[in-house]
């Protein structure tokens, strides 16, 4: 791969607008993923973080971050927010993106920047807030939480990151005849 | 692979569905935050009283809300086994190694079960009650405070009303392309791990090129319609207050003065 290859999606939106309705159908497709989810029934794991890693790599920090927020706001309009409105879930919608963003937008595609945003990922906003949120939410024992969520946050960042490098080297192939 | 309805606002025509989503939205959002103010018998009576007054003003079946919790019920009966396992104190009824069952974890855990199925239920009646692109616009609303601090929200609102825009369109798109993928041998649910991580990206590129190509259309479109950015431009759907927002916003100043009066301190 080149390494200037992974910046053809982005040449193609020249204005503004242009860039914000991409940001919107993103937000979509991000919606939508998370409805869907692959493996077998012990360990699902949702796509949803696909399009967290498609919000940093193409928008950067600041708007992959507003775009994950609105990701969130929107599906609980459609689909309702399994577990409720609460505030700290769009935060965490928010930082994901940011994350993948910091080590992945204007970056050439490298394992090592997959497996560390990945990491990254998991323990501050799957682990860390995530959990957070339950214990304040649902004035759940903070480690009765933990103890909860763990067994699936260990196994479930590795497919993760075979997923994303899979996803991240055809979408910067993508080229669009115009 | 997964059953989807776009959207769960159901129609009806009770005293609920007439009141502004932003004040149902804001009184959903606060609603959450005053549960957290429950922490004795008596108090958790009153929000869950609360909660099921809000529930039967619906007026609608209670197997619309029995769905709202259904797909949760697994994870809440487990989150609240957990706690009775973990929370000690108080008098001791069984203990095997380092599990047991105290008065204090059997309190706990019930407090977390009302907790959560509050939360869900009165979530629910949200959703239920009101069309997404009312919630949408509410929240856009409720984002506007927040131009003090130079976040872009009108910007913000673009996004959102074109993300709920594309939803069910990219939707039907996804499933069509798997449909057109699998009638060519594809296997979205077979083979290992890597297979099926790979078995992803036939459905995600068509998915990405017809989005950029949708956004590069939708842009001339509106360019060509005289959209020079969201500043100067009037609204065609505008909220309005009603007087029956007074009634939402009354049960919530009644609810958060009982909570406060009758809490533990």
């Amino acid at each position: 791969m080149k390494g200037d290859d992974h910046m053809n999606a982005k040449k193609v939106l020249r204005t503004d607008l242009q860039q914000l309705i991409f940001l919107g159908i993103i937000v979509a497709m991000k919606i939508i993923l998370g409805q869907f989810s692959f493996g077998p029934a012990t360990v699902k794991v949702g796509l949803g973080f696909i399009g967290s890693v498609l919000l940093g790599y193409f928008f950067g920090p600041l708007w992959g971050a507003i775009g994950g927020g609105i990701s969130d706001l929107v599906s609980s309009a459609i689909f309702g927010n399994q577990g409720g409105f609460f505030i700290g879930f769009t935060l965490t919608a928010m930082v994901g993106p940011l994350i993948y963003a910091l080590f992945l937008y204007n970056k050439p595609v490298k394992i090592w920047r997959i497996i560390a945003s990945t990491v990254l990922v998991t323990l501050i906003v799957n682990i860390g807030m995530n959990t957070l949120w339950l214990h304040i939410m649902y004035n759940m024992n903070f480690n009765a939480a933990l103890v909860q969520r763990l067994p699936k946050e260990v196994i479930v960042p590795w497919i993760q990151m075979v997923v994303i490098y899979f996803v991240l080297q055809a979408v910067s192939r993508v080229k669009i005849k115009k | 692979m997964s059953k989807i309805i776009v959207g769960r606002y159901i129609p009806g025509n009770s005293l609920i569905y007439k009141m502004d989503p932003r004040g149902k939205l804001l009184v959903t959002i606060l609603f959450i935050f005053a549960i957290f103010l429950a922490n004795n018998p008596v108090t958790y009576g009153i929000v869950t009283v609360f909660c099921l007054m809000a529930v039967i003003v619906t007026g609608l079946n209670a197997k619309v809300f029995w769905n709202g919790v259904k797909p949760l019920i697994g994870l809440i009966f487990f989150t609240s086994l957990l706690q009775l396992f973990f929370m000690t104190g108080g008098h001791v009824f069984w203990q095997w190694g380092i599990f047991a069952i105290s008065s204090y974890g059997l309190i706990n855990a019930a407090y977390i079960f009302i907790r959560f199925t509050l939360i869900i239920l009165i979530s629910t009646v949200m959703t239920v009650t009101t069309m997404p692109l009312e919630i949408a616009d509410a929240m856009e609303w409720l984002l506007k405070p927040l131009s003090i601090f130079k976040v872009p929200v009108d910007k913000i609102a673009l996004v959102i009303s074109i993300a709920l825009r594309f939803v069910p369109t990219l939707f039907d798109e996804t499933l069509k392309i798997m449909n057109a993928q699998r009638s060519r041998g594809a296997d979205f649910n077979d083979g290992g791990l890597i297979k099926r991580a790979k078995a992803i990206t036939p459905i995600l590129v068509p998915l990405f090129i017809h989005s950029l190509e949708t956004a590069i259309d939708l842009s001339t479109a509106m360019e060509s319609r005289g959209y020079r950015g969201s500043e100067g431009r009037t609204k065609y759907r505008v909220l309005n207050w009603s007087k029956y927002d007074l009634i939402s916003l009354t049960y919530f100043v009644l609810l958060v003065g009982l909570l406060l009066i009758f809490r533990t301190h």
